[in-house]
């Protein structure tokens, strides 16, 4: 039988269900299990275990009398700590913040409170999301379970880690530049940046307004689908939101790959950031498992890499400048160097410089949109290196920004990170999956194709 | 960067004190987003509008 922290919330809901488990049970599994693990990990800014306990205490009646909510009623989440819980501080893993208590919950874990779902705790970031992995901050960086000398990547940085290492089976993160898939794919799990506007960002610090979501992190495809289904609809006080009948994420998740014509979209990893040669390989694989699945591939182009990072570059420096220039201003020294090097770069920016990426953002968006009129799918690479050493911060640097996530913050499009692999040195590697906006539920569905056939799902991080 | 113009660029931006605290920092940032800035290969078409359009009664 599978041990309690390794189940995922689908197998979790089964058992309580079926009497083999309660949600305290379960509870006090993973809270041990933190206790072990955590001082290695720092996947946790704050770890709320009393309120976690009472709230798995009262799923449990609930459960027992048969009043249950759905899949996520009695799963413990955790929390990624730029979004709002509640009597907790949202510190931004940040100096600035660290006495910022929310008076309410976000819309996302609003939501995920009405599904049932029990919050665990707040959880490891760069700073402000964007500063990091940094060791000049109140709390330590987070780290990989497969390695905990490697970077478990960011910014969503205690999400990955807490949910590769089986610390809570499910966690929010956001993505600005790619911070749900970075982790995912650091830490070999599955990470969906939504499609723009269908998740709300209510009671979400901003980093970047019309490059931010709020998504998922999950070991399986089939938890990411629940997630995003207690999470998703229009917000009517977000302006991002949009109203959309998208719903029931995860009912294609049975329906395999057969007939679906998949882009493959190599220059990104060939040609404009040549990846490593084992990443490669792995994409090359991911393709042809796809192919035997009775996928169609072929190969597609967009605009250059380098040109969708740019754009990223400007607008995202444009936006956070303007949301941290009065603490830039008055309190520079309470920033971390990372946050502040990567900070102050919009106080230069033209206003032209933003206007004129907005604008070629357009023609990005239309370009990407064409080639989703002629496949279902986009496959691509995520990241192009496996994960560096968090004291190498010489390689950190330089391996970084060496990846292919940005593009869809740009565009707005739904975009999933997942295992396709282990490299030579036990770390993995993965794949990203890209689709039309509001069909997350086809992303799901490709992704699930390939966790089924590839298997790489079972692999187990050696932490314990 | 030209230092002179960095550091009044910086002063018009109202970083007096990161300037003072955090130099290096500062003309980095600075470094970066010229680069930034050059690797966008903004429309030549002059009708081009910028995303997200301007929807009057929306989002409100």
């Amino acid at each position: 039988m599978t041990e309690a922290h390794w189940l995922t919330a689908v197998e979790a809901s089964r058992a309580f269900a079926a009497k083999t488990l309660s949600p305290v049970e379960l509870m006090t599994a993973l809270l041990k299990r933190i206790e072990v693990l955590d001082p290695k990990l720092n996947a946790f800014i704050r770890l709320d275990a009393d309120a976690a306990m009472d709230a798995a205490r009262t799923a449990e009646t609930e459960i027992r009398a048969g009043r249950i909510r759905g899949p996520l009623h009695g799963v413990p989440v955790g929390i990624k700590d730029i979004i709002d819980v509640a009597g907790l501080p949202t510190t931004c893993h940040s100096k600035i913040l660290l006495d910022n208590v929310a008076a309410s919950d976000s819309v996302v874990v609003r939501k995920l409170r009405q599904a049932g779902a029990i919050v665990i705790g707040k959880l490891s970031t760069h700073e402000f999301a964007i500063g990091g992995p940094s060791f000049d901050l109140p709390f330590p960086p987070a780290r990989n379970p497969w390695n905990p000398d490697h970077h478990p990547g960011g910014s969503s940085s205690g999400s990955g880690s807490g949910v590769c290492a089986g610390l809570f089976p499910v966690a929010l993160g956001t993505d600005t530049g790619g911070s749900v898939r970075n982790p995912a794919s650091a830490c070999g799990i599955v990470g969906l940046k939504p499609t723009y506007g269908l998740v709300s960002r209510r009671g979400v610090f901003p980093l970047s307004f019309t490059l931010d979501h709020v998504g998922p992190l999950t070991r399986t495809v089939a938890d990411n689908a629940i997630m995003l289904d207690a999470i998703a609809g229009h917000d009517p006080e977000d302006p991002g939101s949009v109203p959309t009948q998208s719903r029931h994420f995860g009912r294609l998740l049975d329906r395999g790959v057969r007939g679906l014509r998949i882009g493959f979209i190599r220059h990104f990893h060939e040609v404009d950031m040549p990846a490593h040669p084992e990443v490669t390989a792995h994409l090359e694989d991911v393709a042809r498992v796809l192919q035997a699945e009775g996928a169609e591939i072929h190969t597609v182009t967009l605009p250059s890499l380098n040109e969708f990072s740019g754009i990223n570059r400007v607008i995202l420096c444009s936006e956070a400048w303007s949301i941290h220039a009065p603490w830039l201003r008055s309190r520079p020294g309470d920033y971390g160097q990372l946050a502040r090097r990567r900070l102050l770069p919009g106080a230069f920016m033209m206003a032209g410089d933003y206007v004129g990426a907005q604008r070629r953002r357009l023609e990005l968006i239309a370009a990407v949109e064409d080639a989703l009129r002629d496949y279902d799918v986009l496959l691509c690479a995520s990241s192009m290196d496996p994960a560096s050493r968090l004291d190498d911060a010489e390689t950190t640097a330089r391996t970084y920004p060496r990846q292919a996530r940005t593009p869809f913050n740009v565009t707005g499009h739904p975009a999933l990170a997942m295992m396709a692999g282990l490299a030579s040195n036990g770390l993995p590697v993965s794949a990203q999956i890209v689709g039309r906006y509001f069909d997350d539920a086809t992303v799901l569905r490709v992704a699930a194709a390939y966790e089924r056939a590839a298997g790489w799902v079972k692999r187990r991080p050696p932490i314990g | 960067m030209d230092q002179q113009l960095f550091v009044a660029l910086a002063r018009a931006a109202g970083l007096d004190k990161a300037l003072a605290e955090y130099p290096d920092d500062v003309r980095a940032a600075a470094e970066q987003s010229l680069n930034n800035a050059g690797s966008v290969k903004v429309p030549t078409d002059p009708a081009a509008e910028p995303w997200p359009p301007m929807r009057a009664g929306v989002g409100l």
